[in-house]
């Protein structure tokens, strides 16, 4: 497969099971190649406030988060990668990825992992790897070179590169030089997200060697003016600027 | 001997893409009730932020502020300080980089400027920012007058009252200088409210800038702890590596004094990154001990906690810093690059207290005739120390520090502490 890949991220349960149920199914259909799904935290550190306006939504009334995992794995067929933060999670992280796989979920992004955790992650990475789930590796910007190489080979499916440092908040980032930068380091698919705003910064990003652009925040925002329907038509739209590109 | 201006670089250098570890980035606190982050875009200029969040390790000085930093006197000289060699009688050599030869008396004015460059060519006429002891303030309202804008400053009253010079060299500038608290703001209301007298603080004048160039569609400039502030201040140790290389001399220790962290960074981080010397040392005040006391955590910048929260060693903002007479090293943290290089032991610390380094101010005027900022004598007292040392091991070291500003300024100060301690 040589086209480029849309990773389309959900927020578990937003805005409501029913509409939730629908989203990640009609982003599928609308040609995301795998889907992220993020998993309540209890301090969504890295996220902006429209995600974290998501979280808080939910965490008023998801109880059963396995359970709706669950339903989203026989609802899609495209590789599930769930996105929390690590730091919720060093106490009880076998029990978590135990979870994961009997769930039928693929991966695991934490991207906290190279920040909080970096003097270990290599132990968290092999621990990922050991319960048969993928370990997707999160990187931006900050992240020495030596370091984006090294974890580039060591990441499942793709690397992770995040352009800004926090999602959904447009701050002023020269998409292209950053990711030209990264380009040569990285042998593996090279996923470019975190706070990709418009069009013409995805654009820009495949352009500049993205094997493929991940998109969260636009949908919540969608949602929240016109409903489910409209992010997934939303989606397609960025699968036809994907395959242009 | 190369044309002088030659020394000033054309491009500014980054150390966050060469430091041993990832940064951590800003990050808006839990819970939030509005995002820190996004409100920075509403604060700074947007090339300011822009190179803020840059991992270029080389950026571009625009033509126009290479001109300007030529114009107030770049590069700023290297010299050599023969005198204090001698009355140290060590075989040591000593050298440093004059930052007290830019107009405003401190390396401020480096930030200053390109911030005031960019703000203009965004079409922005009005520039806020708030300052203590008076020496950023300076390079603000100069930097705007150059660039045909206006400014406002929010003066901490006490400064404002004890430090009327400052004042009147800011308004000779063409600033508007308020004493903060003032009426002007939401926030500096609130305070007079409770207290009609307040001495004010920089958390309160840092807030009220904020809050006044919000409210008015200005912009605000930062002078410290932010990464783009390091990075402009990287023009220090660029002229003074090749400035070295002109007399071929290889420096071994590297030292200045830390505030936020931005002269100490500008000064070393070039060095650090391209491997030269082999020890750095930052000097902070024993009566704001955040080296040996802070904790490496994420804490806000600001006291009024408006800017997002960046992972550094800190006292915590609520800290309330003793009144020494270094103004500029009362601040409770410091710059995110350099806690982490501190904490990964590649750059060392040191502290003193205000007799240490009245006394090394005196030694260092009585010898070298430049009576430095407070602040710098920080520096000077562990060079001092330094070169002692070398005597006892009858070490040939070459020890380089930034003198980051003169005292001229500050002689209320220096008579007060002879009067306490001299
Ligand atoms: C002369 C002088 N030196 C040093 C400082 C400390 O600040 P920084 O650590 O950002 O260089 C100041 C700050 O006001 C100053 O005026």
């Amino acid at each position: 497969m040589n086209l480029k890949m849309l990773v389309s991220y959900a927020t578990l349960g937003y805005p409501n099971r029913e509409d939730y149920l629908k989203l990640v199914k009609g982003l599928v259909d609308a040609g995301s190649d795998i889907l992220e799904i993020g998993l309540l935290p209890k301090y969504a550190k890295y996220d902006g406030p429209v995600i974290r306006r998501s979280y808080k939504q939910v965490s008023s009334w998801l109880k059963d988060s396995w359970g709706l995992l669950e339903e989203t794995r026989r609802a899609v067929n495209v590789p599930l990668v769930i996105l929390t933060y690590l730091e919720d999670w060093v106490s009880s992280l076998s029990e978590l990825l135990t979870k994961m796989r009997e769930t039928g979920i693929d991966g695991v992004l934490f991207p906290d992992l190279l920040i909080d955790f970096v003097d270990e992650y290599e132990k968290y990475v092999q621990e990922i790897k050991a319960h048969g789930l993928k370990a997707v590796i999160f990187t931006s910007p900050s992240v020495p070179d030596p370091l984006i190489h090294k974890v580039s080979m060591l990441s499942d499916m793709f690397l992770y590169y995040g352009v800004r440092p926090t999602t959904g908040v447009p701050l002023p980032v020269s998409v292209d030089s950053v990711i030209t930068r990264v380009r040569t380091l990285v042998d593996n698919k090279l996923v470019v997200g975190f706070g990709l705003s418009d069009i013409n910064d995805m654009k820009k990003a495949l352009n500049a060697g993205a094997d493929g652009i991940a998109i969260g925040t636009i949908y919540i925002e969608e949602i929240e003016k016109n409903g489910v329907e409209s992010a997934i038509s939303l989606a397609r739209t960025f699968r036809g600027i994907i395959n242009g590109a | 001997m190369v044309n002088n201006e030659e020394i000033v670089p054309s491009y500014w250098y980054n150390i966050i893409p060469d430091l041993p570890k990832p940064l951590p980035p800003p990050r808006d606190p839990p819970d939030a009730e509005f995002s820190r982050i996004d409100l920075l875009r509403k604060i700074m200029p947007s090339e300011v932020l822009r190179q803020q969040f840059t991992v270029e390790r080389f950026v571009s000085i625009p033509k126009e502020v290479r001109e300007a930093y030529i114009n107030i006197g770049r590069p700023t000289p290297l010299i050599r300080a023969k005198k204090l060699e001698e009355f140290l009688n060590t075989p040591a050599k000593i050298y440093f980089k004059y930052e007290g030869a830019t107009p405003t008396g401190s390396h401020k004015i480096n930030t200053a400027l390109p911030q005031a460059y960019f703000s203009m060519k965004e079409g922005i006429d009005h520039l806020v920012t708030e300052t203590g002891a008076g020496q950023w303030g300076t390079s603000v309202a100069l930097s705007a007058r150059m660039y045909g804008l206006n400014s406002t400053i929010f003066m901490v009253k006490v400064s404002y009252e004890q430090k009327p010079q400052r004042r009147t060299i800011m308004q000779l500038y063409g600033a508007n200088v308020f004493a903060s608290p003032t009426p002007h703001t939401e926030y500096g209301k609130k305070v007079l409210n409770d207290n009609p007298n307040h001495p004010g603080s920089l958390g309160i004048a840092m807030s009220e800038a904020i809050e006044y160039a919000l409210s008015n569609g200005y912009k605000y400039l930062v002078g410290s702890v932010l990464d783009v502030v390091v990075l402009h201040q990287s023009v220090i140790g660029l002229e003074t590596m090749r400035q070295l290389q002109e007399i071929d001399e290889e420096p071994d220790t590297l030292v200045g004094c830390v505030g936020g962290g931005s002269n100490f960074g500008g000064f070393s981080f070039p060095f650090i990154g391209s491997k030269k010397g082999t020890k750095y040392i930052a000097v902070g005040s024993y009566e704001v001990p955040k080296f040996s006391q802070g904790a490496y955590n994420y804490d806000f910048p600001d006291s009024a906690g408006l800017l997002p929260l960046i992972k550094m060693i800190t006292l915590g903002r609520d800290y309330v810093p003793p009144p020494i007479y270094s103004g500029g090293l009362r601040y409770h943290g410091a710059a995110p690059s350099l806690s982490m290089l501190i904490k990964e032991k590649i750059v060392d610390w040191r502290e003193y207290n205000e007799k240490e380094i009245f006394e090394a101010a005196q030694v260092f005027l009585q010898t070298q005739g430049i009576v430095p900022a407070p602040e710098s004598s920080h520096a000077i007292r562990a060079v001092i120390d330094e070169a002692l040392e070398a005597k006892r091991k009858n070490e040939k070291k070459v020890i380089v520090f930034n003198l980051s500003g003169h005292g001229l300024l500050d002689l209320p100060n220096y008579e007060s502490m002879m009067k306490r301690i001299g």
